[in-house]
């Protein structure tokens, strides 16, 4: 086949040299099917949802407001614009993954507190709100956490399961929208990345 | 019952695909002909299983027979009858099962449609890949992706009901199975390069049939999108219809792949050039269809349309390997000896223009591809860390190409074969040229201001023009033909209405379309505002210069559901009502939103907060101009391709309506006023073989 490049068998010469035949098509296939084995081997390689940011439209807008009453029955506001970062994270006592970020968020709290410059706001996602009040005790979590009755702050923010997860800029504008459980690191390396690009 | 009912159906549709495909190998490995005429009977086979293991699942649906897992979790007693059929295509189980329908479906049409022809190795290697093919998607419903699995434990009372986003509007019926119908569609033409790779064929011969399979997978796909664009317009509240979300992305990348295919088919059905290209188009358009299934289904990327997630992953993705291993191990075994001699003479011709709008729709399916990827690159190379590719990518990108494909447009359908010269093309596009500009200086003079809108507009106008040239030209030289033909001047009319038959004449309606959509899509982004109206009972607000009344509230019960519905009075006229819905099972409450629409402008309205004591509701607002372009657009597209599936004038040229090939143009005695040039075009039914 044109496959094999002939070997130079000169004791039988042709009567006539074959037309030189372009391999064009050949190379580029071969191109494309090395460049799609590597797409390959990178997709098979990737874990199942890690940690993933969603595309929304609420990215690189300004937050809709984050106000009502705390699972401890006391109002609450988020300044706007809020002057730190906010870590808002939508939880039910019911879901897995939010007891598995449960800790990280505490740990991402308390190491902030010390700094000031970012604080955690979270959200009641579909649950009761004696449920939720004593996760969040059980937790160590001392932030405000909203109960959301109505699920009004979560249709603002077009979540549809917990944990979800927003990151607001200190000028009030979303800039990161996860739907999987976070860590610290995670939402230290989404701030960082925020800083950079000017938020 | 319909558990087992169901396992029966798949099983029989698994085992026939293996015997089928046992059995064409056999045959023609031994060169066998009595072979390839049984290995037929496969086929309905399989459709047979498909269809028996729908019914299973519909009777189990619709009779909630919650002792299937799959309907527990995508169905409950309240669910109404259409979103108890729905719920087939609700989750990942049940669209592998639609999938596998439907490929039932094209395999029997393919065998039915070649039944005189099964001898012939070209059809028996083409049913071959089908069986394949057939036998992965039955083979994943055994497996990893089984939609009859009983529930552990006991059966539960009632099930959890479809996901909110899918029991919020009847489109959900539609948008699923016109997808499938499209991408499932692309194996037909897929199986046939693989046959004609492996024969060694590549006649224009079967380019045709090709052609015809394409363009029909292509107009369902085209409805398909344009029905999810419409659906996640109506349904999702923040008043857009297209998000780059990887699902729309993925049914994006094959249209735009597959719509250079039917440009570029025509160079090769006319010319013979192209051919190898053409092949690696098909193959590329089945395997984006099959990586665009894995990207959705596999849980790799997020979506708002990751419904479902499973182990199926690591198998689609397989596949997609398999596939592309395939189709570009043969292009690379026969492409060079498959290659057409000749090439094309002159970069101003017809076939130049198709080549031009080859490359930029493959580039364009290349940047969304590596949009939709790109973030799971980045990780793997940046282990840890994330990155997201959004919406200004996307437009900074697609842009450019959106408006080089409206110049394409605008020129090609001008373009003669072989090659032109400038005195010609000035006189085949003065009009619409000066169409388009007069459209920017109006557009200019009516205070829209960027250079992208009144470039979108005005090359809209001139490629629009331009199709409106060759459509006016080819219904002329109908009439003047049936006139010449001895047809009174009724009949002449009648006979008139065939110039907009035929492939180049619907691809003039489908271009058509298209500037709808580029026109109402640029107004539609550039020029929409959205914000929020606070509105206490009896209030009137304005916003973008529409004025809003808040005339009451409203709450709707239903089995399903219970609506808080805002009576909302849009500009003095009629009463709109946006509603929060609080779905039974009690999951999040769902905003669906109302839409004030006119041909130019849409007023959007959802409620964005309800007080929880009585005071001022928060209603958002998006008023965006001429949304409504877009469905027209759409519509103009499906109806464009319906005409090009029929066959031009020029095939039966025994047809008493139909003319000899220089009748076509307009005949010399007649006054051909201002444009000479006319009479040596190619005017749409001119381009029959």
């Amino acid at each position: 086949m044109t496959g094999v490049v002939d070997p130079p068998t000169v004791a039988v010469p042709p009567a006539a040299p074959p037309p030189r035949r372009r391999h064009t098509a050949r190379w580029i296939a071969v191109v494309v099917l090395v460049v799609a084995a590597g797409l390959v081997a990178v997709l098979a390689t990737r874990p199942p949802a890690a940690v993933v940011e969603v595309q929304s439209p609420l990215v690189g807008k300004s937050a809709p407001p984050v106000r009502g009453l705390t699972v401890d029955g006391k109002p609450f506001a988020l300044s706007r614009p809020p002057g730190t970062y906010v870590v808002l994270n939508f939880f039910a006592d019911w879901c897995e993954p939010c007891q598995t970020e449960g800790p990280e968020l505490v740990r991402f709290a308390f190491e902030h507190q010390q700094t000031g410059d970012a604080r955690m706001v979270s959200v009641v996602f579909d649950d009761s709100t004696s449920a939720a009040r004593s996760y969040q005790a059980t937790l160590g979590a001392t932030w405000p956490t909203l109960a959301d009755p109505h699920g009004t702050i979560a249709l603002s923010y077009g979540v549809r399961a917990p944990p979800s997860t927003f990151l607001i800029a200190p000028d009030g504008r979303v800039v990161a929208y996860v739907v999987a459980p976070v860590t610290a690191a995670d939402l230290d390396g989404l701030i960082a990345r925020a800083k950079a690009s000017g938020a | 019952m319909n558990g087992t009912l169901g396992h029966t159906g798949v099983l029989l549709g698994f085992a026939a695909a293996v015997v089928g495909v046992v059995v064409l190998l056999t045959a023609l490995v031994r060169g066998r002909p009595g072979g390839l005429r049984a290995g037929r009977i496969y086929a309905p086979v399989i459709l047979l299983g498909g269809v028996v293991a729908v019914v299973a699942m519909q009777r189990a649906l619709v009779t909630h027979d919650f002792s299937l897992a799959y309907v527990a979790d995508n169905n409950s007693r309240s669910t109404p009858l259409i979103y108890s059929i729905t719920g087939m295509w609700s989750a990942l189980a049940g669209s592998i099962l639609l999938w596998g329908v439907i490929l039932g479906i094209y395999v029997t049409g393919v065998v039915w449609r070649f039944r005189r022809r099964a001898d012939d190795q070209l059809v028996a290697w083409a049913t071959l890949v089908l069986y394949v093919v057939s036998a992965f998607f039955f083979g994943l419903m055994l497996g990893p992706a089984d939609p009859f699995t009983h529930v552990s434990g006991a059966v539960p009372a009632n099930g959890l009901g479809p996901n909110v986003l899918l029991q919020d509007n009847p489109l959900v019926l539609f948008h699923p199975p016109m997808l499938y119908l499209g991408l499932v569609g692309f194996t037909v033409p897929f199986a046939f390069a693989v046959a004609s790779l492996v024969t060694g064929r590549v006649d224009e011969d079967w380019q045709g049939e090709t052609r015809r399979w394409t363009l029909f997978a292509w107009t369902f796909l085209t409805i398909g999108i344009v029905l999810g664009a419409w659906w996640s317009y109506q349904v999702l509240g923040w008043g857009g219809f297209w998000a780059w979300d990887p699902v729309e992305n993925a049914s994006l990348m094959p249209w735009l792949v597959g719509t250079a295919y039917l440009h570029s088919v025509m160079v090769q059905q006319r010319r013979g050039l192209l051919r190898v290209w053409n092949l690696s188009l098909v193959i590329a358009t089945f395997s984006l269809t099959i990586l665009g299934t894995f990207l959705t289904r596999s849980g790799v990327i997020q979506s708002v349309h990751a419904f479902s997630t499973s182990s199926i992953g690591p198998l689609l993705l397989g596949f997609f390997g398999l596939v592309l291993a395939v189709g570009v191990g043969l292009i690379a075994w026969r492409g060079d000896r498959l290659r057409s001699p000749g090439g094309i003479d002159s970069a101003m011709s017809r076939e130049g223009a198709f080549l031009a709008n080859n490359l930029l729709f493959v580039l364009f399916a290349f940047v969304v591809l590596l949009g939709t990827v790109f973030p799971l690159l980045y990780e793997a190379v940046n282990s840890g860390s994330q990155v997201a590719v959004g919406a200004p990518y996307f437009n900074r990108l697609v842009i450019p190409l959106g408006l080089g494909l409206l110049f394409l447009m605008a020129v090609a359908p001008a373009l003669p074969w072989r090659k032109s010269s400038a005195e010609v093309m000035r006189g085949r596009l003065a009009v619409p040229a000066a169409i388009g500009v007069l459209v920017v200086v109006g557009c200019v003079a009516g205070g829209i201001t960027g250079v992208e809108p009144l470039l979108a507009f005005g090359l809209g106008a001139f490629a629009a023009a331009s199709a409106g040239r060759a459509l006016v030209l080819s219904v002329r030289g109908s009439w003047r033909a049936a006139r010449a033909g001895g047809a009174s001047p009724a009949r002449a009319t009648l006979a008139g209405w065939r110039g907009f038959v035929g492939r180049a004449n619907g691809g003039m309606v489908v271009h058509i379309g298209v500037v709808l959509i580029a026109v109402g899509l640029t107004a539609a982004t550039a020029f929409g505002q959205r914000g929020t109206v606070v509105l206490a009972r009896g209030e009137t607000g304005t916003f973008a210069g529409h004025t809003v009344e808040f005339v009451g509230t409203r709450v709707v019960r239903t089995p399903s559901h219970v609506s808080q519905q805002a009576l909302l009075r849009v500009d003095g006229g009629a009463v709109f009502t946006p509603a929060i819905s609080q779905f039974g099972n009690g999951t999040q409450p769902v905003g669906t939103p109302a839409i004030d629409s006119s041909l130019s402008s849409d007023v959007y309205l959802t409620i964005n907060s309800i007080p929880s004591k009585g005071g001022a509701w928060t209603f958002g607002v998006v008023v965006q101009p001429m949304v409504m372009w877009l469905w027209v657009g759409g519509v103009l597209i499906v109806v464009g391709s319906i005409l090009s599936a029929v066959p031009g004038r020029r095939r039966r040229p025994t047809d008493p309506v139909s003319t000899p090939v220089a009748a076509a143009a307009p005949p010399a005695p007649e006054p051909a006023p201002r444009e000479p040039a006319v009479d040596r075009e190619p005017v749409g039914a001119g381009e029959a073989p």
